[in-house]
């Protein structure tokens, strides 16, 4: 399966806490190379989804292939799924004991993807990436939110991942931190990065996305190019979303 | 990495050398328990030596009849419970031949014969029994004078207070809390010999003897051999020397001290050997549990969070049971109860049964708070590290542990105070730490007060110095 076009595939995933079903049946593939991008309104299920695919969250029904792994066999080496994943959460999720440079080289090391002095080439070359070379012995601490996400990102991205998750990269970050995350982003996708990027930054995804996907209360409500969920969408939920979005 | 793994090498070469210690000590033929508090039949004096009319008998006789033995100085309860429990050979401590006590042990010939006095304060307003009514009156457990006392009671219709050992009940009856004591005669008049500021006003009463002691049906070689020696040295006069030599001399003569050394530092001067000794214990008892109950803390706390049901049921289990149990039960249940059920002649050294116990229950302790220390760290770094793939203990070695450990070290210094502090609660099983030193100094000399302001200023000081430690250690960390 791995040489197969498909990065994603995903089957009528639910998935209830209790008695609340949040996830109520989706279904979505996903190509290499592919930019998707996932809107909807608080509440409506995109984090669940996204945790979904790095087994985060354990689906209550369905099955998740990712990279050509099946979640849901008992086979699957969950570790060795998640190296090739990255994932970048909306609160960075920094390691605060360590600095710059130990938080993107922990992994590659401990796992014994590179020497310490291959691991430490790499991050640096990361850092250089997002802008941040002359932060690599910082502590996260003394970083600003749009510095810590670009490193956040550096630590992803030094496992070599094979797809990219974002949920909600920037909407923790002051407005004038946004356009350095989203710029690294951008270039990523321009990289031929797959990635799927739970969003508030409808601009982002016009821009970048090669589809968007919007969820509400647990389904997929509409998807397609970004002209077209923009410029005419056909759901009432989506272009209710949308006006409210737009005119905030 | 490294430190943790010299500290852990550190300390199982003390237990080590600690077993090896008491097995050479185990060379003498017999363990014969005694009393650490009862002069003039036995009590300690400078150095940490144990006199008395016991000691000597039992030396004299065990010369005469070519025997070796160990001696083990407990309190009176915790010698018989030993005793009974096969934990030592024989008992040797001022002990009343009874009925009762016969059901359980085998008695050796009586070698002295004494009674029950009741002694007050000076100046006191009672004068006979009929006087105590509603009053409270002291009693030492396990004495002839508690069975008398328990005896007469309804006829008086007094309350009872019951002390583990004769020097707190003297006080008991000096600060007036209880009206009266009742003591053996010698012992009683051997203390206010030496200072304790009561009276006797009763003749003595029911009239008993004292044994040496065997479980029932064991060690009859033994006991023979004590009736054997104790006729041969009652023959020789020795016996009789003995006897004088403590009845009516002063404490000071036998252990040479002066009336000028009565003052705080010369005290402190005289006694420093003996403090020394308990200190030196005190830390040692200290520090090896600091160890072991950190890591049991470790290993609980690591286990309370772990993913799953088994390992935080197991947790919280061994955390309930050891967290609320009180530390004295625990001992006694570890040192007494286990080898009483194991049976065998099985037998826990006080010293390792005493690490035990503060390692569980400090243990449990430590687990609770580094449980909710781990948990205190945000979910999200659990999360962040295993999505780069990091496996669970890896994710927990790294990120969390690191993080947690951090939040916890102010509970850590707040335990290892407490530990500090709990290991003088060993003394009842009778390892000689700082206060159970400070009891055995008291009970010769009877300078309660003086004694005991030593020790609590020798406590601040050892808490004062951990605590600097523990703060620099924090700075360091931070
Ligand atoms: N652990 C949980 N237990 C119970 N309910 C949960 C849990 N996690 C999420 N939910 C519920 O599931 C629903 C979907 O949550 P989710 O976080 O996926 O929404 P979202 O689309 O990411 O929202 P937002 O835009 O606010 O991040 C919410 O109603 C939420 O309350
Ligand atoms: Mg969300």
């Amino acid at each position: 399966m791995a040489d197969t076009a498909l990065k994603v595939h995903v089957q009528d995933l639910h998935k209830s806490y209790g008695e609340t079903e949040v996830l109520k049946g989706l279904n979505l593939d996903i190509k290499n190379n592919e930019v998707v991008c996932m809107i909807g309104p608080s509440g409506s299920g995109k984090s669940t989804f996204l945790r979904c695919l790095t087994d985060l969250e354990v689906p209550s029904k369905g099955q998740v292939v990712i990279n050509g792994y099946d979640l849901s066999d008992p086979k699957t080496n969950i570790d060795l799924v998640r190296e090739n994943i990255g994932m970048v959460f909306q609160h960075f999720n920094l390691f605060p004991n360590m600095n710059v440079l130990q938080n993107i080289t922990l992994a590659p090391v401990q796992l014994k993807k590179l020497t310490p002095a291959a691991a430490d080439k790499t991050a640096r070359d990361l850092l250089d990436q997002v802008g941040l070379a002359d932060k690599a012995t910082a502590l996260p601490t003394a970083l600003s939110g749009g510095q810590q996400q670009r490193v956040a990102i550096a630590r992803a991205l030094a496992m070599h991942p094979k797809i990219m998750l974002f949920d909600e990269p920037t909407s923790a970050l002051d407005p004038e931190m946004v356009g350095d995350v989203l710029d690294v982003m951008k270039q990523l996708a321009r990289d031929g990065m797959t990635m799927i990027v739970v969003t508030h930054e409808m601009g982002f995804a016009k821009e970048v996305a090669d589809r968007v996907v919007f969820m509400a209360d647990g389904l997929i409500r509409e998807s397609g190019a970004p002209k077209d969920i923009f410029e005419h969408p056909q759901n009432p939920r989506l272009q209710d979303f949308l006006n409210k979005v737009i005119n905030v | 990495m490294k430190k943790w793994q010299v500290a852990v090498v550190l300390c199982l070469a003390a237990i080590g050398s600690w077993f090896g210690l008491t097995t050479h000590a185990q060379a003498a033929e017999y363990t014969i328990a005694t009393d650490t508090t009862f002069a003039p039949f036995e009590f300690q004096v400078k150095g940490g030596q144990y006199k008395g009319i016991d000691i000597d008998l039992l030396k004299a006789i065990a010369k005469k009849e070519h025997f070796t033995y160990q001696l083990k100085a407990l309190s009176f309860n915790a010698a018989v419970q030993q005793l009974s429990a096969n934990q030592v050979d024989g008992v040797i401590a001022g002990m009343n031949i009874t009925p009762a006590r016969e059901v359980t042990f085998d008695f050796s010939k009586p070698y002295y014969t004494s009674g029950v006095v009741m002694a007050v304060a000076k100046g006191s307003t009672v004068k006979n029994f009929n006087d105590l009514k509603g009053k409270t009156v002291a009693l030492k457990t396990g004495t002839a004078g508690a069975a008398y006392g328990k005896s007469i009671q309804s006829k008086y219709g007094f309350k009872i207070k019951y002390f583990n050992d004769s020097n707190t009940m003297y006080n008991d009856v000096k600060v007036g809390n209880s009206s009266a004591c009742f003591e053996d005669y010698p012992v009683m008049s051997y203390g206010i010999k030496n200072g304790i500021p009561l009276t006797i006003i009763s003749k003595q009463h029911n009239a008993g003897d004292y044994g040496f002691a065997v479980k029932k049906g064991k060690n009859a070689a033994l006991l023979k051999k004590f009736n054997a020696g104790l006729a041969a040295i009652k023959a020789d006069g020795t016996y009789q020397k003995i006897i004088n030599k403590y009845l009516h001399a002063k404490e000071s003569k036998i252990t040479g001290e002066t009336a000028s050394s009565r003052t705080f530092f010369g005290l402190f001067s005289q006694n420093l050997g003996t403090l020394g000794k308990g200190l030196w214990m005190t830390i040692e008892l200290t520090v090896i549990s600091i160890i072991l109950a950190t890591l049991l803390g470790l290993i609980l706390g690591v286990l309370g969070v772990m993913p799953g049901k088994l390992g935080p049921a197991v947790s919280s289990t061994i955390i309930y049971i050891f967290r609320g149990m009180p530390l004295m039960v625990l001992a006694f249940f570890i040192y007494i109860g286990i080898p009483d059920l194991i049976g065998h002649g099985f037998k826990i050294p006080a010293f390792i049964a005493g690490m035990i116990t503060l390692m569980l229950n400090e243990g449990a302790y430590t687990g609770a708070f580094v449980k909710g220390g781990f948990q205190a760290v945000d979910k999200g770094q659990m999360e962040a590290a295993r999505s780069l793939g990091l496996p669970y203990w890896k994710a927990m070695r790294r990120v969390v542990m690191p993080q947690g450990i951090r939040i916890m070290i102010p509970s850590f210094i707040n335990q290892f105070i407490i530990t500090l502090k709990d290991t003088s609660i060993l003394s009842v099983i009778g390892i000689v730490e700082l206060t159970q030193t400070g009891t055995l100094i008291i009970a010769r000399n009877f300078e309660g007060f003086k004694i005991w302001l030593m020790i609590a200023i020798i406590y601040l000081i050892m808490i004062t110095l951990l605590t600097w430690l523990s703060n620099w250690v924090q700075r360091r960390i931070n």
